[in-house]
């Protein structure tokens, strides 16, 4: 069935001639305009983001370097790849990126979303400054981090050696430099906040009335009720981050470090890019892709069971 | 709600997180004003002894800053309001739509929401050669007419929804057309998401820096996100011009969110929100 034509369509509109025949009644139509409406975003998505993301599998199973044709090479890409130290190695990085990135950027932001949810005049701009670290250039915001996480000269030793803690070399080791990357992650939760601030005002305040009439205290309360209410919005966000958060590492990885020390932050999409526009393997590009995307698919699998069981557990 | 339980706590400890946030950037701007060549300070400085802007005009010197920002100001001038165009038409679309094609559309806009962009690297590369748009700013405005981000649908949709059914109703039955109700009707109603998403699509492609990297290789071509980092090749060392560089693409970006940010996160708009319920 075509979006196009529905007979509901035909049943709304009444016998008008039509002036050019069936299209011009059709863009009269009520129905027929919000279709219309529609056709700009569904088309470009198809074009620029659903058929790249399709085709790409396709081209893991082929040599392919973007000038000549590509030849059918089966799974030798994806055998390539396994027996790669480097492709091994920047799979277990994103991973535990992601592992350490994904929680508490979402414990961030709801409790940030919580913190600042009250009506008051002060609120309001708090919220602001909480979201303005997202809306920088990331190639700034790379800039940005380089300078305070520089040893001798950045501004974050200068205030831990103030205080008389440790200073530590931040990108110049590897395992500092994964936490680096981590901790501007954490800076980087607007839309997060938003989300969850979105998700706090569905909730009814008639609930929390009735909870208090029924002796429940602020504990009670968000047990019982915030968390569930907002857990279909802590969802959405999980799975959106676990893209979203990744991907963003791209440009500090390509801008502060280059993937080093090491390949300590050597992550997915650096090594793709280097992969397709440095080697122009882009047929090992697409599989290493699709071994990604399998990663992804199986921890929003394995989310999803986490969170079933737990609610049927809560059930019981 | 509990409002009696330490509002100067919450106050507090509310302050406290915003100043942590808003510290990247004051760094920023108080390292750009370093004069250079000055000895690194041995404590935190919150403001240079002798603050300068020279090193905003040495980037002039350097760069040929004009291109970059002629570059940067046709991609945002041409997407923003294409974006904002295709991103409210197509949520008012959704939103108006019949089962079960609204459910259906709405699963496939989520389901964009979950492809990473660097899966459609490869191909998208192959496509705009084959169109001839490599090095060409049309390759950055292209998803633009694609509403730019499945998000900004998204917002328009969940906004429109909650617009009472019967506005829209009261006007079709006038007579009134689809494109007549979302003009005149529901775009009105939307002011707060509006602003959002000129703030959201100015941010996607005013800060964009990986599409340039991937797909501009003409220096001519550059935007300004991409230009700034040549200055790390020039000098790699010389902090306070990176950072005047990096405080100088950030400031519109700051500046339109700070205009635009009572719209949608001052308390009317969030409030109105919360004690309907």
């Amino acid at each position: 069935m075509s979006i196009v034509t529905s007979p509901s369509t035909r049943a709304t509109e009444p016998k008008r001639p039509p002036a050019r025949g069936g299209l011009g009644r059709f863009l009269r139509s009520y129905d027929g305009q919000l279709r219309l409406f529609l056709l700009p975003f569904l088309l470009g998505t198809a074009i620029l983001i659903v058929a790249p993301a399709v085709l790409t599998v396709g081209l893991a199973f082929t040599k392919y370097n973007s000038i000549n044709p590509p030849t059918w090479v089966g799974l030798e890409n994806f055998k390539n790849l396994l027996a790669s130290p480097l492709a091994r190695l920047s799979v277990r990085n994103s991973l535990l990126f992601l592992f350490m990135a994904v929680p508490l950027r979402l414990v961030g932001a709801v409790g940030i979303a919580l913190l600042l949810s009250r009506p008051g005049r002060i609120f309001g701009p708090l919220r602001a400054g909480v979201y303005l670290p997202t809306i920088i250039p990331e190639g700034a915001y790379a800039l940005i981090w380089l300078w305070i996480l520089n040893p001798l000269y950045g501004p974050l030793n200068a205030a831990l050696g103030s205080l008389g803690l440790p200073t530590p070399d931040w990108l110049i080791q590897p395992d500092t430099a994964q936490l680096s990357f981590v901790m501007m992650s954490l800076f980087t939760i607007g839309e997060g906040i938003i989300v969850a601030l979105v998700g706090l005002r569905t909730i009814p305040g008639v609930l929390y009335e009735a909870a208090r009439v029924d002796g429940a205290g602020r504990w009670q309360a968000f047990w019982r009720i915030t968390l569930p209410v907002l857990t279909p919005w802590l969802l959405l966000l999980t799975f959106r981050d676990l893209v979203v958060v990744l991907q963003n590492t791209f440009t500090p990885s390509f801008v502060m470090t280059y993937g080093g020390p090491y390949y300590a932050t050597t992550y997915a999409p650096l090594l793709l890019f280097e992969l397709a526009f440095d080697m122009f393997d882009f047929g090992g590009a697409a599989a290493f892709m699709v071994i990604m995307y399998a990663l992804t698919a199986l921890l929003v699998v394995g989310i999803v069971n986490l969170v079933g069981l737990n609610q049927d557990a809560d059930v019981a | 709600m509990w409002r009696k339980a330490g509002p100067a706590a919450r106050v507090a400890a509310g302050i406290a997180l915003a100043v942590l946030f808003v510290l990247p950037l004051v760094w920023m701007i108080t390292g750009s004003l370093r004069p250079t060549g000055l000895p690194p300070a041995r404590t935190v400085e919150w403001w240079p002894s002798d603050p300068q802007l020279s090193n905003y005009a040495a980037i002039f010197d350097l760069l040929p800053m004009g291109r970059y920002i002629r570059n940067s100001l046709f991609v945002v001038v041409v997407a923003v309001p294409a974006t904002l165009f295709t991103a409210a038409l197509a949520g008012f679309g959704l939103s108006q739509l019949r089962q079960p094609w609204q459910s259906r559309l709405l699963i496939y806009t989520v389901v964009l929401l979950m492809i990473p962009a660097p899966a459609v690297w490869l191909f998208r590369y192959q496509i705009l050669s084959w169109l001839g748009l490599l090095s060409s700013l049309w390759a950055l405005i292209l998803p633009a007419f694609a509403a730019g981000s499945p998000l900004l649908v998204l917002l328009f949709y969940w906004t429109f929804r909650r617009t009472p059914a019967s506005f829209f109703e009261a006007a079709r039955v006038e007579g009134a057309d689809a494109w007549t109700t979302w003009r005149r009707i529901a775009m009105p109603m939307a002011r707060p998401t509006t602003a959002a998403v000129i703030v959201l699509a100015f941010a996607l492609f005013w800060n964009d820096f990986t599409n340039p990297v991937l797909y501009l290789y003409r220096p001519d071509t550059y935007t300004l996100p991409v230009g700034i980092q040549i200055l790390k090749q020039v000098d790699s060392t010389n902090w306070p011009l990176l950072l005047a560089g990096a405080t100088l693409i950030t400031l519109p970006m700051v500046v339109l969110f700070l205009v635009l940010q009572r719209q949608f996160l001052h308390d009317d708009a969030l409030s109105e929100l919360l004690d309907r319920g």
